[in-house]
């Protein structure tokens, strides 16, 4: 089914999707952690304000590294954690609104499978009490009858009635699955958030749980919200894919559309890091340097911009070197990270290490990041500037300095959603901006 | 997608694939269609509570007495809640009061028996009511029938009736209970005296009254050790037979336990620590009515030979007692495996004060396994209740438990248990009352463990509320109890058994140490640690068995708790559980 409707080509698709209805509407949803801690301190924005819809009987792909807080919206969406701020309306209703009566009637609609099979199950009780328990809870039929109905549910997913008396511990990993792929089934929901359902098992068991996903969707018309890291997965499944990254979705659309001419350009990093098929294609893999920022400090402006390699560069520093541009990020990183780490021990740790200490810190990093590069004059001033002022302490000024003079939109504005194709696909990014250069053309011109 | 033979292939090898065809039937029928192995062993098992059926109904009945004991305490409290309104508001407020607290009492009955109702009253009367409100709805609807209940049985005649009724049956129990069973006093006699001829009168088949006493001694632990194993038969016979699952994960602990040497012996020694409890009237020497408690009374009176006059005479124990003492170098002493002048058998000799030292021991075994059983199980249920709340909902619940139970755990334990008892003691508090202070120290032991308790559980809640599994009953809408429960409880409950067990150690220890400073349990109720201290003076001397045996006991059963702890640790070890999982099928 997925693939026909990728196939049919993009209008086609896009009209069938305007036809079908929206099951899930997500408005600026977010999701922080810690706030409300006894102690106060800045929360990690796990989701930042992401937006987007999930219609009826399609497969939602999201993808991103981990630590995206990809999980996070799937947990959200079942409201497993409470949603900070915006709504998920699941067929017109608000969910992070309801609570008690309202909240334990809608459950039943939306389920999810778990990735880690060993921990989704608990081992002290046996298959069929597992499958049942979902039914107990909402005083599903009588004993006998529920019985028959898990029975049922194990034949559906590939095991056999005589499994019912079995504990968890007797199963493969893929069986363990299947079990929990049971449970969620039992209570016939619309909506299944499946987070990694196979990133636990072993390469032979994945296509049968996949397939045995893909037969279940086609027979009881699931919406499925597909979380995954393995983009060949992903491509093989979903009918749409969402990028995510730091909280934020940097991409969505048809999944072939994004997948053979990505937009955004962490998409492109993304793509470029499985190996290709075709040996054809002319693209160089782009290596995304350092790891993505803590959530709990998110940069300011598009959230990819301290990784980007399509960020957009000040004019005049256009012909910098990829490698001084390099080592401005890590300089920028390094002043970030001294800047929080300041706040409170600032003053003791000066002391304790002396100002020579901290004052070769910075000349270090320095010679470490452009010691053996052959820097512009222009650049070098403004760079000898922002080091003289991180020597005194003053990161918030060298920091400022560094943003005025190397900086751009990228670091200065968050960027808005821009519709890239005819099928409605949208990137997050300022390049799609008519003043600005496409990702695409950037990417192939640096790398 | 339906092939999945490739995944089967490890399951199905190693597991019977019978179960399929039995699995709608209920044990009853599963019985029934197989009745013989089940027979056999209900048959032994009604021989083996035949011979002894006084004793268990005995047993029964303290059980039964201890319960209504709570029971008459609760029952009281309305009054005592209306009678405390009526002192200050006048009698309308006080009868108010009570009948609130009433209802109060029923309704939390009810929200317990909620579950057992056999159908919904909401949908007989076409109600249709969302989750809580049938929730509350039944649980009223139970308040309101047990309230209509309870008002018949207090005010109409039938209430009397019922009373008379169960005095009834409670007199034929106690009845059955004074029967003669085969591991008894009256089964087996060993006190009887010497003629002048040296043949022995009314001890057991004309025996030495020593010999007597090794016969039901020896007796009582053959029987146990009979009982012990055919239960252990109905396990397997019910693990052969009947029981749906061809293996549970309990199957390996169990396994691993057995085969865990230092466990099994710290399993015998608890268990026999038990026994020695359970049959303290029969391994005691003598009746302890009339050897400790009531030496002077009519009933203690007892024939003996005496030499001297070479006749047969009579004596209380009161008096035999007084020439009977172990005091140490220079005096009097009786020692293991002794007669007294009285012709008297002392298997383990005589305390300081002349009463029989095994009486003494067998008795004391009895304090101590009450006091810490009420401890173990008062501190087990806070401490599980708070650890799994506060992992369960974490944030600032978490928080108050912290604080709360730090403070209490910030105070050495022996010195908080000295304080209470000392202040409860001196105030003459009524609870100070029942075992001579010894249930007063077990409410203590249970408040000053707890916190200890809930802090060594605290890292496992936290860490089972974390599984998925629980999000995974979050998700599908159950409730958070039902998740503690289902959920949380049965892994928290292992690390508990742990700590209990090594708990009940401490307990002893504690206790004896009271005792032995003169707090804790007090004269009569026999006790370890206060015939530690009372034959401490003389441990260098002929009387050395006072002190030394009741310590010994005391080490061996610490060690035997302490051993049995770290056995069940062992075997249900997460660590070695993890290890185990992948060839849990086969066994
Ligand atoms: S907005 Fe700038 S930093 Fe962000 S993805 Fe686009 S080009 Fe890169």
């Amino acid at each position: 089914m997925s693939q026909n409707l990728v196939e049919s080509g993009a209008e086609v698709s896009s009209d069938r999707r305007r036809e079908r209805e929206k099951l899930v509407e997500i408005r600026n949803l977010k999701t922080y952690y810690g706030e409300s801690g006894l102690f106060g301190g800045r929360p990690v924005k796990a989701v930042d304000g992401v937006s987007f819809d999930i219609f009826n009987g399609e497969t939602l792909g999201l993808v991103g590294e981990s630590g995206c807080g990809k999980t996070t919206l799937g947990r959200t969406l079942l409201q497993l954690e409470d949603a900070t701020g915006g709504e998920v309306r699941y067929d017109g209703t608000d969910i992070t609104e309801l609570s008690g009566d309202e909240l334990y009637q809608w459950r039943r609609n939306a389920q999810m499978v778990f990735q880690d099979p060993d921990s989704s199950l608990n081992d002290r009780m046996t298959v069929g009490e597992i499958v049942r328990e979902p039914l107990d809870v909402y005083e599903w039929g009588t004993p006998q009858e529920c019985r028959e109905h898990v029975k049922e549910l194990l034949d559906i997913v590939g095991l056999r009635p005589e499994h019912y008396y079995r504990y968890p511990h007797q199963f493969s990993g893929g069986q363990r699955q299947r079990i929990g792929i049971a449970r969620t089934l039992a209570l016939e929901p619309d909506f299944m958030v499946l987070d990694e359902p196979v990133s636990a098992l072993d390469v032979s068991v994945q296509a049968e749980i996949i397939n045995l996903l893909e037969d279940l969707q086609e027979e009881f018309g699931l919406t499925y919200l597909f979380i995954a890291h393995d983009l060949s997965v992903v491509q093989h499944i979903c009918d749409r894919v969402a990028v995510m990254y730091l909280g934020n979705i940097m991409e969505i659309g048809p999944t072939d559309e994004l997948f053979n001419n990505p937009a955004n350009p962490y998409t492109h990093s993304l793509l470029s890091a499985i190996p290709k098929p075709d040996p054809t294609a002319t693209a160089d893999r782009i290596t995304l340097h350092g790891t993505p920022p803590n959530p709990r400090y998110p940069p300011n402006g598009c959230p990819f911009n301290t990784r980007c390699p399509a960020r957009i560069r000040p004019p005049e520093y256009e012909q910098l070197d990829d490698e001084i541009w390099m080592g401005i990020n890590t300089l920028r990183d390094v002043l970030l990270e001294r800047q929080r780490a300041d706040r409170s021990l600032r003053e003791r740790i000066r002391e304790r290490l002396g100002r020579q200490t901290r004052f070769a810190s910075v000349d270090e990093t320095y010679d470490d990041l452009f010691g053996h590069l052959n820097i512009p004059q222009d650049a070098a001033s403004v760079l000898d500037e922002i080091v003289d002022y991180a020597a005194d302490n003053d990161e918030d000024q060298a920091l400022a300095v560094l943003t005025e003079e190397f900086g751009s939109v990228c670091e200065k504005e968050s960027p808005e959603y821009s519709t890239v194709s005819e099928t409605g696909r949208q990137s997050f990014c300022h390049r799609h901006s008519e003043e600005h250069a496409r990702p695409s053309e950037v990417l192939d011109e640096r790398y | 997608m339906s092939n999945t033979e490739s995944e089967q292939s490890m399951t199905d090898t190693a597991v019977r694939t019978d179960g399929g065809t039995e699995t709608k039937q209920s044990l009853r029928q599963r019985v029934l269609s197989n009745p013989e192995p089940a027979a056999i062993w209900l048959a032994g098992l009604a021989l083996l509570v035949a011979v002894e059926l006084g004793r268990f109904v005995d047993w029964a009945l303290t059980i039964g007495g201890g319960i209504k004991f709570i029971l008459d305490g609760i029952v009281a409290t309305p009054t005592w809640v209306g009678s405390n309104f009526e002192g200050t508001l006048g009698f309308v407020a006080g009868a108010v009061a009570s009948d609130i607290t009433s209802l109060l009492l029923l309704f939390i009955v009810a929200v317990f028996l909620r579950a057992y109702l056999p159908f919904h009253p909401d949908e007989k009367l076409g109600l249709d009511l969302s989750r809580s409100r049938h929730l509350w709805f039944e649980r009223g609807f139970v308040t309101a029938v047990l309230a209509a209940v309870v008002s018949v049985l207090v005010f109409t005649p039938i209430g009397a009736a019922l009373k008379n009724e169960v005095g009834f049956y409670v007199g034929i129990l106690d009845s059955l209970a004074d029967t003669q069973t085969l591991l008894s006093r009256e089964t087996i006699p060993n006190h009887g005296y010497q003629t002048a001829s040296g043949s022995w009168e009314g001890t057991f088949l004309g025996l030495s009254a020593r010999s007597a006493w090794l016969v039901r001694f020896t007796m009582v632990w053959v029987y146990a050790a009979v009982v012990m194993s055919w239960l252990w038969r109905g396990y397997n016979v019910y693990r052969e037979h009947y029981r749906r699952m061809d293996w549970t994960p309990r199957d390996d602990v169990i396994d691993r336990l057995r085969s865990h040497n230092w466990g099994r012996f710290g399993l015998v020694v608890v268990i026999g620590f038990i026994v020695l409890a359970l049959f303290a009237p029969v391994i005691a020497t003598y009746p302890i009515q009339e050897n400790v408690y009531e030496p002077y009374s009519q009933d203690s009176e007892f024939k003996y030979f005496n030499e001297e006059a070479g006749e047969v005479q009579t004596a209380l124990h009161g008096d035999a007692n007084i020439n009977s003492r172990s005091q140490g170098a220079g005096s009097q002493n009786v020692g293991i495996n002794q007669y007294d002048d009285y012709g008297r058998y002392a298997p383990l000799g005589t305390t300081t004060s002349g009463e029989d030292l095994m009486t003494h021991i067998a008795y004391g075994a009895q304090t101590s396994l009450s006091i810490g059983l009420i401890a173990l199980f008062l501190a087990l249920g806070i401490a599980m209740l708070l650890s799994l709340a506060s992992a369960y909902y974490g944030g600032i619940i978490d928080l108050m438990a912290i604080i709360g139970t730090d403070t209490i755990i910030s105070i050495p334990i022996f010195v908080l248990v000295l304080m209470m008892s000392v202040v409860f003691q001196q105030g003459d508090v009524w609870i100070a009352e029942p075992m001579d202070g010894g249930l007063l120290l077990a409410l203590i032991f249970a408040f000053a463990y707890m916190p200890g308790m809930w802090r060594s559980i605290r890292g496992p809640s936290l860490q089972v509320a974390e599984e998925e599994w629980v999000d995974a009953a979050k998700s599908y809408g159950q409730t958070p109890l039902a998740i503690m429960r289902k959920h949380m409880a049965p892994y928290v409950m292992s690390y508990l058994i742990i700590y209990g067990s090594l708990l009940v150690g401490g307990m002893i220890i504690v206790t004896s140490a009271l005792s032995f400073l003169g707090y804790g349990v007090s004269e009569p109720t026999p006790e370890w640690g206060r015939l530690i201290a009372s034959g401490r003076n003389a441990v260098s001397t002929q009387s050395w068995h006072v002190s030394t045996v009741s310590g010994a006991m005391i080490a061996i059963v610490v060690t035997g708790f302490n051993a049995l702890g770290d056995g069940i640790r062992d075997a249900i070890d997460p660590q070695a559980e993890a290890n185990a999982g992948g060839s849990g099928g086969g066994a």
